[in-house]
């Protein structure tokens, strides 16, 4: 493996988005976690645009910004301004996990060492998004159409959901 | 040139003409931002029977912003006691920084751009949503229930009206057959979008208004009502960093309306291309702007259920029908 510029922006990236995520489960208020998630998402979509994947990496920003701020928005409504979450379990369970990520870890770096990926196409930044239009609507259509469909379900029920409620508190009153 | 810097090989050197070029662009920028404050003051003086700043520098009040920045400068930098330290100094970078990055993929001219991507238009539009996350991080950690209400409302509505943004765009996105803002500004070489996309051209343009926060949508720092929004806390150049960030998502916005819908650097007759781009791209970008200022001066501020029911009963429907008259209209013309 030779130095860079390539490795050096993927190092950084990778560096940011793994403390982003350490620091999620380590900070102990609700918007600094989902802030610490801000700059893993971000720099997960900076490892997309290094994989030519420009279209994936900018709409990976567009849905997890909203998406984000609605997480924050949640997380300030549902907790008081000064709760903080509590360190729980002793020093044995500390031992195990700690063990335990060290064996996913191993599982996962023998899965990836090896890994073979048979040549990867070389013209996949050229339109990119008209690429992924094409293989959307014509090779993957029915898995496409069932998603939106499934997604439309969901929107459904739970605007169903949302107006039950208002309804039965309604009638209470 | 700066295309040939584009596809040239990376390095320090490239590296380093980029960082001065930029360097360039944010004291343009600085420059455009500082007049167009000024104008916005003028402008809404005019309007409301008044003559504006007229003491600094000259009759026409041309140094009075850079007075204005320079008392913001000198402040006293104030943090609450109860705030939250860290996130209260993050935010306004958070808030600023995306409203300069956008900025990027914007072409000037047919020669002056800074990057050529792919996804230009979806680029512009995602990254400005990141803007949102500063201003709910600034409205909570200022630790006071009037920038919390102002933080909650800039998230509502900029999650609401990115939606008919995104909608209205696409019409463009049909005719062009690219994301991309130079074929964009290309494809527009004999009728501009304004006239082929009337629709899409409104809802774009009152969404972009909502999306930077502007009277008749500036409910997040609406003054009369929330003293300032989400900024009541911040003061000398944390401040300045708010109202930046605005001011280059004006430029910005401004710009990409320009390069979307009124054919950017392109002349209005063929016969009138002997003036160069850059003077047709500043003028019809001088447009728009004065458009949004005398919005300003204009119109009254909407009620918050109000923008809510427009947002979605109205934008949103007639964006959609634009999108499906327009896929209509292509398919019956490609048939002929």
């Amino acid at each position: 493996m030779t130095f860079s510029g390539e490795l050096l922006a993927f190092l950084i990236l990778a560096i940011v988005a793994v403390m982003g995520g350490v620091l999620l489960l380590n900070l102990s208020k609700v918007v600094h976690m989902v802030v610490a998630l801000v700059f893993t998402f971000v720099s997960l979509a900076g490892i997309y645009v290094m994989l030519s994947a420009e279209f994936v990496a900018v709409v990976q920003i567009l849905i997890y910004s909203g998406a984000i701020t609605i997480i924050m928005l949640f997380g300030i409504m549902l907790t008081r301004h000064n709760d903080t979450s509590e360190v729980k379990g002793g020093r044995l369970r500390k031992v195990l996990l700690f063990l335990g990520v060290l064996g996913f870890a191993f599982a996962v770096y023998i899965g990836i060492y090896n890994l073979d990926f048979n040549s990867p196409a070389a013209n996949l930044h050229e339109n990119n998004t008209e690429q992924i239009g094409i293989a959307l609507y014509t090779k993957f259509i029915i898995p496409f159409e069932l998603t939106s469909v499934v997604l439309l379900v969901a929107l459904i029920g739970a605007i169903i959901l949302a107006k039950k409620d208002d309804e039965e508190e309604a009638k209470k009153e | 040139m700066v295309q040939d810097l584009l596809h040239s090989q990376p390095g320090i050197l490239n590296f380093g003409i980029f960082f001065i070029l930029a360097l360039v662009l944010l004291l343009v920028i600085l420059g455009f931002v500082t007049y167009a404050i000024l104008a916005e003051r003028k402008v809404m003086g005019f309007m409301q029977l008044r003559y504006g700043p007229n003491q600094v520098g000259g009759p026409w009040g041309l140094l009075q912003t850079v007075a204005d920045v320079l008392k913001l400068l000198l402040k006293e930098d104030t943090i609450p006691k109860l705030a939250d330290r860290p996130l209260f100094i993050l935010a306004p970078v958070i808030a600023f920084a995306p409203s300069f990055v956008v900025i990027a993929t914007i072409p000037f001219t047919d020669k002056l751009q800074f990057a050529d991507i792919g996804v230009g238009l979806l680029y512009y539009i995602a990254i400005s949503g990141l803007t949102t996350i500063g201003v709910v991080m600034a409205g909570w950690s200022s630790n006071n229930k009037y920038a919390l209400l102002g933080g909650m409302r800039a998230a509502a509505q900029m999650i609401s009206y990115e939606i008919p943004l995104v909608m209205s765009v696409l019409g463009v996105i049909l005719l062009t057959g690219s994301m991309n803002l130079n074929e964009i500004v290309a494809a527009q070489e004999n009728v501009w979008y304004i006239l082929i996309q009337p629709i899409g051209f409104l809802v774009f343009f009152i969404a972009s208004v909502a999306e930077l926060n502007r009277i008749p949508f500036d409910l997040p720092e609406a003054e009369n009502e929330l003293i300032a929004g989400y900024f009541v806390e911040y003061s000398g150049f944390r401040w300045a960093f708010f109202m930046l960030a605005e001011y280059v998502y004006m430029f910005a916005m401004a710009s990409l309306t320009t390069v979307l819908f009124l054919g950017g650097w392109l002349p209005i007759f063929s016969f009138l291309d002997f003036i160069p781009g850059a003077v047709w791209f500043a003028l019809k970008f001088s447009l728009v702007v004065f458009m949004l200022l005398w919005f300003r001066s204009t119109f009254p501020r909407i009620k918050a259920d109000q923008l809510m029911e427009f947002g979605w009963k109205v934008l949103l429907p007639v964006a959609l029908a634009n999108i499906f008259l327009t896929a209509i209209i292509k398919e019956l013309l490609s048939l002929f």
